[in-house]
């Protein structure tokens, strides 16, 4: 359920599109960041919210891979291994992630504080190698800097 | 108009036309999968590269989503289109299974097709293929997702042809997926459809999986015999049991699809009550016993109580040719009653319908689909005739203003319409004045063709009839001065009653001293009937139906009538006491089983020669003589303006 409140500016978001669709992704992220996931109940509220049936909100939502259609644990840390970061040597950052989460792609950290996964090209591709945790952006990694990161995001 | 060289050949096409379907005008198939005419292009599948040797573009392009233009070169041969054909098959070939041999698709797939085509015969891929689990999809449709090569058809279909919402295209890159939100059946009377476009094993036909293989088919075109739209279609029969039923393109018709009920609705065809064996007093006897019984009793009846109390009995249902023939049958007997329709308002309102039309001016399906305005009169569409529904559909996406005339909404279901209406109390509130290509549509129920004398020149109408050959009824009846059945029998001189594929009401076979029956139908006809014979039915005989437009279309015997071979009784097994052997009868007989049966012409037919001892006219003679020649692979006929005409 979400509240009144949200519904509301939510309702207000749709209507200033031109297209209702238009509004699909701010309407799941917000949706998402209310339950932490776009949780089924989510599908159903934005496909009322959007004049579209849960299969067409769910043919959006399982298409951007930052609306998340499983319940994420902690601090979602998404790390580009698109090419750009590949040239900028990403590979090794990923293996310092894992060996430091002790976790695979994919997987939660046993403290339950992050889950990391791997993504598409973030856009800052003059930064490489890239990571976002949560809503930060992080560019220029090292092992080293990231350690200093996942210590201050911890 | 476009001028350009394919393969040496120079073609001409009007401009837009892709170089793909350019191609095709000369003979030329460019492999694809992802491109169906009745589609948006997606250019999904990069199966139909050609190489453009010269013109405005150059190298290798995908020959779907390049309008031809002037002065292109256009090679299909190339070895380096070839060798991208290739990899293309190779590559869509990963994920797919060699599931072939246990595919209900195998023999009629075109990625089998396309497979051997281009070359690709040895697996160089070594890694594990991408998996999905598959959805129940309802009772119509088997899903198997595996098979999928993501060339989007069936979600171009079923989303923008079809506007279905609950199946789509989720995921991205290598996890797309063609699926509901979860589990269930699809919502879309159009769903089956889905069977016909995908050009693999993805989506099949559930009501026949693991029956028969394409070649074990016999085949032929048809018409669906449900409502008067006349969409064509072709039932699929093995060993005398119809498995399939698939669309049949005709572009002035029906274009590519069918819907859902002609597709699945096989159960007519298939009961195992369907009456097979002609009786005479309720006991078995051989065909020609039946029929000479038929002669004789209609001959005595005639003799002792007058031919007026004698009524000829089709049917909306019964072919054109049954009909004419009936009509022979009728002028043999001076005053004898001939009944094309039961209910008096209805065969009123078929011939109204038919004479209120002015020539030319009946919309066929192609001209809904052009349609810029367009009023629909209260009914249910989606209940009645769902192609029509689709055909408007079209239309709509088009830009069409879509109207319905709606007095009292309650009654009407607008969920269901694949399209978007205004709701509007009368038909005067509808702008019609403004229509370059209006049409009015009403359905088999709606009587008030006063109301519809407002309508402006030069609009069109699409007026439903109540059965597929009601039109052809109602041009019959008017011809030979046949008189509704009730009418007949509240005149209280009818003693007896030949009803020739006919579904009789029971309250009109009261008080009658002879009834005599011919059906293929399981409607309860054959027991009261002191002769029955059975009649083959639309998909085992040819014939010629008239849809709500007035186009006569002909229909072809797809397979020969008899009992499925499965499921056979004991008694064709040569005992009744033996346990059946698992084999078919290996008891010598010129038919088979359950095909002792004749078309109702043929039964016409024979009982005019037994009756006057002279064979009866060619039915295409005279009046109907433009009908003879009709190709069932045609576009069908419009019925010219003396044949509509009174």
């Amino acid at each position: 359920m979400i509240s009144e409140q949200l519904k509301k500016s939510l309702q207000q978001r749709v209507e200033t599109a031109i297209t209702p669709r238009e509004a699909a992704v701010d309407v799941m992220k917000e949706l998402q960041r209310h339950y932490g996931w776009l949780t089924d109940e989510a599908v159903g509220e934005a496909g009322e919210l959007l004049g579209l049936s849960p299969l067409q909100v769910e043919e959006l939502a399982t298409f951007y891979e930052k609306i998340y259609r499983r319940p994420v644990t902690g601090k979602l840390i998404q790390v580009c291994d698109s090419i750009s970061c590949w040239s900028g040597c990403c590979d090794g950052i990923i293996e310092h992630l894992k060996k430091r989460l002790d976790v695979e792609l994919g997987g939660s950290s046993a403290d339950g504080k992050f889950t990391l996964v791997p993504c598409c090209c973030l856009g800052r591709c003059g930064d490489a190698p890239v990571m976002v945790i949560g809503e930060t952006f992080y560019g220029n990694l090292t092992p080293e800097k990231v350690d200093q990161i996942l210590e201050k995001e911890r | 108009m476009p001028k350009l060289i394919i393969d040496d050949i120079e073609v001409e096409v009007p401009a837009g036309t892709s170089v793909l379907e350019a191609a095709r005008s000369v003979g030329i198939t460019i492999p694809h999968f992802c491109y169906h005419p009745a589609l948006a292009i997606a250019a999904a599948c990069r199966l139909c590269a050609v190489k453009m040797l010269d013109g405005p573009v150059k190298g290798i392009q995908m020959s779907c989503a390049l309008p031809a233009q002037d002065g292109m070169v256009v090679s299909t041969t190339d070895p380096d289109a070839l060798k991208m054909r290739k990899l293309v098959i190779e590559w869509l070939m990963i994920n797919h299974p060699h599931d072939c041999p246990v595919c209900d698709e195998g023999g009629e797939c075109l990625l089998q097709d396309f497979t051997i085509a281009g070359g690709h015969g040895i697996r160089r891929y070594q890694g594990k293929k991408r998996t999905h689990v598959n959805q129940y999809l309802g009772e119509g449709i088997y899903h198997e997702m595996n098979r999928c090569i993501q060339c989007y058809r069936c979600v171009r279909f079923y989303q923008e042809y079809a506007g279905g919402t609950d199946f789509g295209v989720t995921g991205c890159a290598g996890r797309v997926y063609f699926g509901r939100f979860d589990d269930g059946p699809l919502e879309s009377p159009f769903s089956g459809n889905l069977v016909d476009i995908c050009p693999t094993g993805v989506f099949t036909d559930k009501t026949g999986r693991f029956r028969a293989r394409y070649w074990d088919y016999q085949y032929a075109p048809s018409i669906c015999p449900h409502c008067s739209a006349g969409c064509n279609l072709s039932p699929q029969a093995y060993h005398r049991e119809v498995i399939k039923i698939v669309a049949r393109r005709n572009d002035e018709v029906n274009g590519w699809f069918i819907c859902d009920r002609a597709r699945f609705d096989k159960s007519d065809l298939n009961d195992p009550l369907r009456p097979r064996q002609a009786l005479v007093d309720g006991s078995p006897v051989e065909w020609e016993a039946a029929l000479n019984a038929l002669a004789t009793r209609l001959r005595e009846f005639v003799q002792s109580h007058g031919a007026d109390s004698l009524a000829l009995v089709g049917s909306t249902r019964l072919s054109l040719e049954a009909g004419i023939l009936l009509a022979e049958l009728a002028a043999r007997y001076k005053g004898v009653r001939l009944c094309y329709f039961i209910d008096p308002a209805e065969a009123q309102l078929s011939l109204s319908k038919v004479e209120w039309v002015p020539a030319g001016m009946a919309a066929s399906q192609a001209e809904l689909r052009e349609a810029d305005f367009i009023a629909i009169l209260p009914c249910d569409l989606m209940e009645e005739s769902p192609m029509i529904a689709l055909a408007i559909r079209q239309a709509f996406v088009k830009g069409a203003k879509v109207y319905l005339v709606a007095p009292h909404l309650t009654a009407l279901n607008l969920e269901r319409l694949p399209f978007q209406v205004q709701v509007v109390p009368e038909l005067a509130d509808v702008p019609l004045g403004e229509a370059k290509r209006g049409i009015v549509v009403a359905g088999a129920g709606f009587a008030d063709l006063k109301g519809l004398e407002a309508v402006p020149t030069g609009v069109k109408f699409v007026l439903l009839q109540p059965g597929p050959n009601s039109f052809g009824a109602a041009l019959l009846a008017r011809e030979y001065r046949a008189v509704p059945l009730r009418e007949a029998i509240a005149s209280g001189k009818v003693k007896g009653i030949l009803a020739l594929e006919t579904d009789l009401p029971e309250e009109l076979r009261q008080g009658l001293t002879f009834f005599a029956a011919a059906d293929w139908r399981n409607n309860g006809a054959a027991e009261p009937a002191s002769v029955f014979l059975p009649t083959s039915a639309w998909a085992e005989t040819g014939g010629t139906w008239i849809n709500y437009e007035g186009r006569a279309q002909r229909y072809r015997q797809a397979y020969k009538t008899g009992l499925p071979l499965r499921g056979l009784p004991a008694r064709y097994y040569g005992s009744q006491e033996a346990e059946p052997p698992a084999h078919p009868p290996r008891v010598h007989r010129a038919v088979a089983p359950g095909g002792d049966t004749r078309s109702a012409w043929m039964l016409v037919a024979e009982l005019i020669f037994k009756l006057t001892g002279e064979p009866a006219a060619e039915p295409y003679a005279g009046k109907w003589a433009p009908l003879k020649h009709i190709d069932p692979e045609g576009p069908g006929m419009r019925l010219p303006a003396e044949l509509l005409a009174g």
